[in-house]
């Protein structure tokens, strides 16, 4: 299997939370913090959703407390719609959020309070990255440690990435060191709000294994 | 030690604490508490200690020391903080201050960094010699009573930051405030896996028979874990499902009102033989450890909680919780996922009594629980977090941290 000159590096990031003193009990005291809060409490709640791991409902916090705990589902649903990664900075994300929740309360009744101890409660990260120790030079080492680091390293390469480079590393990876475009289209073709980290794992180690054993069967035709 | 870790802890927080270890090693970090035995914090601590000085970190584990009034005061400000009415005189006030000026004086408060646990040594910060001092919070002060909290805020304030385990507890203090939950050791004496003798022999101890189901709850005799209710709920599961209840706890120093507790839970369980309320002395992790890996179900009916580890501990145990939502609970417990969250003591009854019916689903709920505790609550994970925090003070004004 050829080698190539710029091998993938592993890294992970870990995020360490931090609270704003900032909280909200109805959906106006939320609309009212989220025009104010820190451009890192957006971030947290939206794109880092990913990270916490779970497999929710919805797509962001907001979505998800507005579905929960104010039993808003209309507005959930338009939530939930919102994609980060189609802002070109937290403002612009920022003024989205408030448009959806000023056209909800003028079409539908304001829902209720959330039940007390069901607050919103903004916060916002430090984020520390660090390499992993594992480097890939051709994709036969990808697989093995696709399928073997942390999902922290998947949510790094996969979701972090896209604030970076606006494409997820694996993509990258695959298409300017590799010159494997069809996989990098496969990858870059999955709805990254709809899976958990773990299926995304799952997803790709299918989609590498298949190239892979695509490569072996060339070499052993040769 | 860090090693015994490989396998049980997820591998990135194993090799995060290398990195910031190599960044922090030979500084010092100091701990300070009130209580050696007893209660979440002194268990931690014992563990977590002896891990950071195999990283190379210069760690220490100090303990105030206070009278019975310094206590009784101290376990008011503490039922204050999570919203019980105590009046708390100046008088008061200022003997809290006089014992922790007289533990200064004995204690040796230089280290690079700092972590004062909880209120009772809180007014220390007016002693700091150097180093980043950090406020760490243990208790629910999520409804607190507004003059206590007022009071000792202003010993908090002066700190560098401070420490909360759930967002819903931090206060706005104008310091950075940090949310780290806190964690179980996978390899201590009381989530360490156990022979059927082992726990065979707990059971013998303690005459307890394998002939029915168990429900169990370990924690302090506390009003605030309301044994009372775990009473009740268990006399309707009774009338249902022939089981057996234990209460266990061990006493805490910093916590006079537990003989009074314990005494009102006996009264109240009256002579009913399938009632084991166990007093257990200091240090019975083992025995606490074999009860929970026998037991069918296990509750934590807590009204008031600062995080409730022993919700963690019997996941980890592949046990679901029944668990009251209150502090850290849910947080642990993933509502019909890991365990379920109650609101009542007819909830409580009702869920345990569907574990009971239920072996299949109590199976895979244990089996959920395990992993979540795996990848969230374990002590890697918290030393973690403590060394990100102080690394992230020394390189304030960043939000991206590259290691």
């Amino acid at each position: 299997m050829a080698e190539v000159m710029e091998p993938f590096e592993f890294k992970q990031c870990v995020s360490i939370l931090k609270s704003t003193g900032k909280m909200a009990k109805s959906l106006r005291e939320l609309r009212g913090v989220i025009a104010v809060v820190s451009d890192e409490s957006i971030f947290h709640h939206t794109y880092q959703y990913f990270l916490k791991g779970h497999i929710l409902e919805y797509t962001n916090d907001f979505a998800q407390w507005a579905g929960e705990s104010l039993e808003g589902r209309a507005l959930s649903e338009h939530l939930s719609n919102i994609d980060p990664y189609a802002f070109k900075n937290i403002d612009e994300l920022r003024q989205e959020l408030l448009n959806v929740i000023d056209s909800y309360l003028k079409s539908f009744p304001e829902p209720r309070e959330a039940m007390p101890g069901d607050e919103f409660y903004f916060n916002e990260t430090i984020t520390l990255t660090f390499p992993v120790g594992i480097r890939a030079k051709n994709l036969a080492e990808f697989l093995i440690a696709v399928k073997y680091i942390d999902a922290g390293a998947i949510y790094y390469h996969f979701y972090e990435a896209r604030i970076r480079l606006g494409v997820d590393d694996f993509s990258k990876w695959f298409e300017d060191s590799l010159g494997k475009k069809d996989l990098a289209e496969r990858i870059m073709a999955i709805d990254p709000f709809m899976h958990s980290i773990e299926g995304i794992r799952e997803y790709i180690a299918e989609a590498v294994d298949e190239e892979v054993k695509k490569d072996m069967g060339e070499i052993i035709q040769l | 030690m860090i090693s015994q870790y490989s396998g049980i802890s997820p591998k990135g927080d194993l090799i995060l604490l290398q990195r910031i270890g190599e960044k922090l090693k030979g500084r010092s970090f100091l701990h300070i508490n009130s209580t050696r035995a007893g209660g979440g914090v002194a268990e931690i601590l014992h563990r977590m200690i002896p891990i950071l000085k195999d990283l190379g970190i210069d760690a220490r584990w100090e303990v105030i020391e206070g009278d019975e009034r310094f206590f009784d005061i101290t376990k008011k400000i503490h039922n204050s903080l999570q919203g019980n009415f105590e009046n708390i005189t100046e008088d008061m006030w200022q003997y809290h201050y006089e014992v922790n000026r007289r533990n200064a004086e004995r204690l040796n408060l230089d280290a690079d960094a700092v972590l004062i646990h909880d209120p009772q040594p809180a007014p220390l910060i007016e002693f700091r010699k150097s180093g980043k001092w950090i406020w760490r919070c243990h208790i629910d002060v999520s409804n607190p009573i507004k003059e206590v909290c007022d009071y000792l805020r202003r010993y908090c304030e002066r700190y560098d930051s401070a420490i909360f385990s759930i967002a819903k507890f931090a206060r706005a203090m104008g310091i950075d405030e940090f949310i780290i939950p806190p964690s179980i050791d996978p390899i201590s004496e009381k989530n360490r896996e156990l022979t059927d003798e082992e726990i065979q022999e707990t059971l013998n101890k303690f005459q307890i028979t394998k002939d029915r189901p168990i429900i169990l709850q370990v924690s302090r005799f506390d009003r605030f874990k309301d044994p009372i209710g775990v009473i009740k709920a268990y006399r309707i599961v009774k009338k249902y499902n022939d089981c057996i209840l234990v209460l266990a706890g061990s006493p805490a120093t910093d916590d006079p009102e537990g003989e009074v507790v314990l005494n009102e839970v006996k009264e109240y369980a009256a002579d009913d033989p399938d009632i084991h309320v166990l007093l257990l002395p200091p240090f019975s992790d083992k025995d606490i450890n074999a009860l929970q890996r026998r037991a069918t179900v296990i509750i934590q009916k807590s009204i008031r909680e600062g995080f409730g580890l022993t919700v963690s501990e019997s996941l980890w145990k592949g046990k679901p919780v029944i668990g009251g939502a209150t502090g850290g609970i849910p947080l642990q417990i993933v509502h019909g996922v890991t365990g379920f969250l109650v609101h009542s003591v007819e909830g409580a009854a009702f869920r345990v009594r569907q574990l009971l019916n239920n072996p299949e689903m109590t199976k895979r709920m244990g089996e959920k629980g395990r992993e979540h505790v795996r990848k969230n609550f374990l002590i890697t994970r918290q030393i973690r977090d403590y060394l990100s925090v102080w690394y992230a003070m020394e390189n304030k004004g960043e939000s991206v941290l590259e290691l």
